[in-house]
């Protein structure tokens, strides 16, 4: 089985039963004139996980192994979007690529370098945790998966609330360093820090390129 | 008149969004103010952190359970821990745990670590629950999954959370998340809350700060006092 250089320590993980999961790696989050960028934040913080992620999205591909892509947004008619949520403004309203955070809209999808494969399951989640009100838990069944492969944006916001979740749920994560972004250097450092601490107590961090590496020499 | 609360002063917002509610459609929620986390010879003690992190909101928290219970707002305990056959522990969850040197269900100076009816799983004398008030034994770090939290809380009509307890970073962070994609309004307390490593407690209020409140908000015990009426 393959075997990643870890922290807090090495972690192995079965082919048959480890899925990819890409978090949030939509347009509104990433891309320049976004409703990430609106709010004044860096968002060259959050790009820089593109590049590494496609080079892993593609050796995970070369083996035919499952990805499971996730979007945050809501309908249309904001009827699945609580009050609290709506009353801290931007959702629904029109941003450069559509209206912000809303299914169907431009900005809503994944950017161009990411894009899902036809199969490749994509989540719509109305909240920050990927398991909450959609169907995640009952195809990561399906797929009879123990382990999770965790990226996406951002750190300690999405990626962070769906590890707490997946880890409850009893699943082993892995959240790779390069492939998961804050717009906050500072959270980044300590989102990170919090999921390997206390023995790993919500699972392990490493790199793509070890991951990368341990798929390969399995082979 | 009925017994109200807000604005409450607090970081990003004055809390709740909504300006003023019944202290009838809030909660105070007390994460996991169990031995095995803030009491000698329990869990985090065995972990070898330091237990005086995490009594730190103790006090605070004595002090506002009983102002909350003068106005009649509904309090809610929850509690980590496992069945005795060990059951409902993830594999993992129990790997790591031995790992570090204190493998739960494993005998502890307060008795089986994290596990259902043991001296360390019990909740501290300053915070107990007193008759009448919901305790909610969870499996996990967050208080909604498997569980009926959510239940409980639609049941009584409760729309806003204020949260105290322990850990900051993990349990109550972990509870809060959940609560918050639920729909519900939280307000997380400085004062009442504490973690293992000092850089962490404060990382995680500011996290729930930004994005205008990605989380919610952040204030002290003396701010919910101050912007009660009853």
């Amino acid at each position: 089985m393959p075997t990643v250089d870890a922290k807090p320590a090495p972690f192995t993980f079965d082919t048959d039963s480890t899925v990819l999961l890409v978090i949030d790696m939509q347009r509104d989050f990433l891309l320049p004139g976004g409703f990430g960028e609106s709010l004044g934040n860096d968002v060259s913080q959050l790009s820089r996980t593109i590049e590494p992620l496609s080079v892993l999205m593609a050796a995970w591909r070369a083996q035919n192994l499952p990805i499971i892509h996730t979007r945050e947004g809501h309908e249309p008619d904001l009827s699945d979007c609580p009050p609290s949520k709506l009353a801290r403004g931007g959702i629904g309203e029109q941003g450069s690529f559509g209206r912000i955070l809303i299914r169907g809209e431009y900005g809503h999808d994944i950017v161009d370098e990411l894009q899902p494969l036809p199969g490749e399951p994509v989540i719509d989640k109305p909240g920050k945790g990927a398991f909450y009100a959609t169907d995640l838990a009952d195809i990561l069944d399906k797929f009879g998966t123990k382990k999770l492969i965790v990226t996406g944006v951002t750190t300690e916001v999405c990626v962070h609330t769906t590890v707490r979740e997946a880890n409850d749920r009893g699943y082993d994560c892995l959240v790779l360093a390069d492939c998961v972004g804050s717009y906050f250097p500072e959270f980044q450092r300590v989102g990170l820090e919090m999921i390997a601490a206390q023995g790993g107590i919500f699972g392990w961090v490493a790199d793509s390129p070890a991951v990368i590496a341990a798929l390969q020499e399995q082979k | 008149m009925t017994a109200s609360i807000g604005p409450v002063k607090a970081d990003p917002y004055p809390w709740p969004y909504d300006g003023t509610v019944p202290v009838s459609r809030t909660a105070l929620i007390c994460v996991d103010w169990q031995t095995d986390f803030c009491g000698k010879g329990g869990y985090v003690d065995s972990m070898g952190y330091d237990i005086e992190l995490t009594r730190a909101g103790l006090p605070a928290t004595a002090r506002l359970l009983e102002h909350v219970r003068d106005l009649g707002m509904l309090v809610i305990h929850t509690r980590e821990g496992h069945d005795p056959d060990l059951s409902d522990l993830p594999p993992n969850k129990r790997w790591r745990s031995a790992r570090i040197g204190a493998e739960i269900g494993s005998d502890g100076p307060c008795g089986r670590i994290l596990v259902k009816g043991e001296p360390g799983w019990e909740i501290v004398p300053e915070v107990a629950p007193v008759a009448g008030e919901v305790i909610v034994d969870k499996p996990g770090k967050g208080a909604f999954y498997a569980t009926n939290l959510d239940l409980v809380l639609r049941t009584h009509g409760i729309t806003h959370l204020i949260l105290t307890g322990i850990t900051t970073d993990v349990c109550v962070h972990t509870t809060m998340r959940e609560a918050n994609d639920r729909g519900y309004e939280c307000l997380i307390l400085s004062d009442c809350t504490g973690a293992t490593d000092p850089s962490n407690h404060t990382a995680a209020l500011h996290m729930v700060t930004m994005q205008g409140g990605v989380f919610g908000c952040v204030a002290t015990s003396d701010d919910v006092i101050a912007a009660t009426e009853p």
